[in-house]
């Protein structure tokens, strides 16, 4: 690792600068600003999603309360802006530290809780998050939600265009996959995928269980709290509705389609799913009509994806597309290596 | 002075005594056996030694330091490393990757230098992969170290799960059932892996059915039956030994 890049590895890393190329190069060869703004919220949910496949993909600790997290992201940054006008850097942070303390809340009281219970209590976390957010209408302005909030500013330089919004979002979406990438493919990463797998076996090596589930709540709401504190700014206005049960369920679902324990797999599928009812921002000429349709069924639409999935792709797009490679590869005579 | 220590530990399940204060020595450099009819206690004595239950009453000593009150993990850290009766792998990683889980206690990259790869980070990783690699080879499992744990046909299993345990660097092993579902070349191979792992100076214990490979291998045997100490002593004595040979006595009928 590292020291002898193989092919695979080299051709991944070409992969990789290639997407960059074309990510950042956008804006200034196709502006535009519907497009943009699409892209931007699925670098959003790309950064919750690399969080959640820490815990979940990752460590297997399910969490059904992710959009939680992200509206505490969301809430604090707002208001710290909006209400003490604190400066948009000042927000990000503080909206990243107070995430990381409600992992540290609901990691505590929930360790030892484990599958359909830990995602019950976690499910409940994000309801009492929601009727938090309605209900503290001195704060958060209710179910009318809080409006005023500043695009992002470092200094004099005011980020209010589509593409430069787009350009920091994705910006910090390279920053979040680049540590959670760096985290799975180093000692923690192998902690976490021990303690799926086996916990006694991850004891038994050495491992503090308790430790490492808490560390990794932290981690994955501190990720979703900086996409809670970018999406506020980008679109100025915040309400309840933003963060609901519906929204982690489909957090959840973009790891699944993405692949288990695969980051590159879950931001796949963060991507293929945001994208499915703005289609048309992809996809010109669509019919209203069909839009129309793709977002009324889109719950359905997610549902049938899910199944499929499980059934007939139980590795998700991450396990489909290695499968795809090893056929390209097999077909293309090489002298073969074994992949670590 | 020996390196574990037990002294009348005690552990009940409700109304069942699994232990009966059963106390023994392990000296530096043994191969010491525990064994028993089913249901004598002796994989719950295991898991008192390792942290992974709390005995009602005895102490547990492990070079000097109290063992009994740790929590698993420490116990690894201080030194006692084990395996599982049930195979407790992580299946969907590769046999190098299982070790180097491993070296987890030995090695310091946490999320955080990880996630920046501080320096030293890269330096500590390529350590790990190599001394992980050295395990599989001691095992004999330096060929698979890409497959699957998953993949791995039991004896193969059985054998990584030691390696894992070796790459913690321990002074003692404990090692539940290694012989367990093994054929006969199998179990000579694991009597080699238990003589090189003494080799290097690591103390064994050993539970274990497999009388063949308890007689040939241990320098001292513990025998327990129903959560009690009945004998102690080397191998010839405890053959002999009339208790022993009571205790065993319907199991061996039933056996044949």
């Amino acid at each position: 690792m590292g020291a002898r890049p193989g092919r695979a590895q080299r051709s991944r890393l070409v992969l990789i600068a290639a997407i960059v190329i074309a990510l950042a190069a956008l804006p200034f060869v196709y502006s535009d600003a519907y497009l943009l703004k699409v892209l931007s919220f699925v670098g959003i949910n790309v950064i919750i999603v690399a969080g959640l496949s820490l815990l979940f993909g990752y460590a297997g600790q399910v969490s059904l309360g992710h959009a939680a997290f992200y509206g505490i992201g969301a809430y604090t940054s707002g208001v710290l802006a909006v209400r003490f006008g604190w400066p948009w850097i000042a927000c990000v942070a503080a909206a990243v530290v107070v995430s990381a303390i409600g992992g540290l809340i609901l990691a505590v009281p929930t360790l030892r809780l484990k599958g359909h219970y830990l995602a019950m209590a976690t499910l409940a976390f994000g309801q009492i998050a929601y009727v938090a957010f309605v209900e503290a209408k001195g704060i958060t302005g209710g179910i009318d939600g809080l409006s005023g909030i500043p695009s992002p500013s470092l200094g004099p330089l005011e980020l209010r265009s589509a593409e430069s919004n787009y350009l920091l979002v994705w910006f910090f979406v390279g920053v979040a996959l680049l540590l959670a990438g760096n985290i799975v493919a180093l000692r923690p990463g192998r902690a976490l995928r021990a303690l799926h797998a086996s916990e006694a076996g991850a004891q038994a090596c050495g491992i503090d269980v308790v430790r490492t589930k808490v560390q990794v709540f932290v981690v994955s709401a501190s990720l979703a709290g900086l996409a809670g504190s970018l999406f506020a700014h980008l679109v100025g206005f915040i309400s309840p509705s933003s963060f609901t049960l519906v929204l982690s369920i489909e957090l959840v679902a973009m790891v699944v389609l993405g692949g288990m324990g695969s980051l590159a797999g879950a931001a796949l599928g963060a991507v293929v799913l945001t994208l499915i009812p703005n289609l048309d921002a992809v996809v010109p000429g669509m019919s209203p009509r069909a839009v129309e349709l793709l977002q009324d069924w889109n719950a359905d639409i997610f549902g049938v994806i899910l199944i499929v999935v499980m059934l007939f792709m139980p590795g998700g797009l991450a396990a489909g597309a290695g499968r795809l490679a090893g056929w390209v590869r097999r077909r293309r005579p090489a002298p073969s290596e074994a992949e670590a | 002075m020996s390196l574990l220590a037990v002294r009348e530990v005690t552990k009940r399940f409700g109304g069942l005594t699994a232990v009966d204060a059963v106390s023994f020595d392990t000296h530096e450099g043994q191969i010491k056996a525990i064994i028993g009819p089913n249901g004598a206690g002796k994989t719950t004595l295991f898991n008192v030694l390792t942290g992974f239950e709390r005995p009602e009453d005895g102490t547990v000593t492990f070079d000097g330091r109290e063992v009994v009150g740790m929590r698993p993990h420490r116990v690894v850290r201080a030194g006692v490393a084990r395996t599982f009766q049930n195979t407790q792998l992580f299946d969907e990683m590769s046999a190098l990757e299982n070790a180097l889980v491993g070296r987890f206690p030995r090695t310091r990259t946490g999320m955080f230098s990880a996630s920046l790869r501080l320096p030293g980070t890269a330096k500590e990783e390529r350590l790990a992969q190599e001394e992980a690699a050295k395990t599989l080879r001691l095992v004999g499992l330096g060929d698979a170290s890409s497959v699957p744990a998953g993949d791995l046909p039991h004896g193969r299993r059985r054998l990584l799960e030691i390696a894992r345990a070796l790459a913690t660097e321990p002074r003692l092993m404990l090692l539940d059932e290694p012989a367990a579902g093994l054929n006969s070349s199998e179990t000579e191979a694991l009597a080699e892996v238990l003589y090189r792992i003494r080799a290097e100076g690591i103390t064994l214990l050993v539970v274990e059915h497999d009388m063949g490979l308890v007689m040939e291998v241990s320098d001292d045997i513990v025998v327990l039956n129903e959560g009690k100490k009945i004998a102690e002593g080397p191998p010839r004595l405890i053959q002999k030994d009339p208790a022993v040979i009571e205790a065993y006595l319907g199991e061996e009928e039933a056996d044949a």
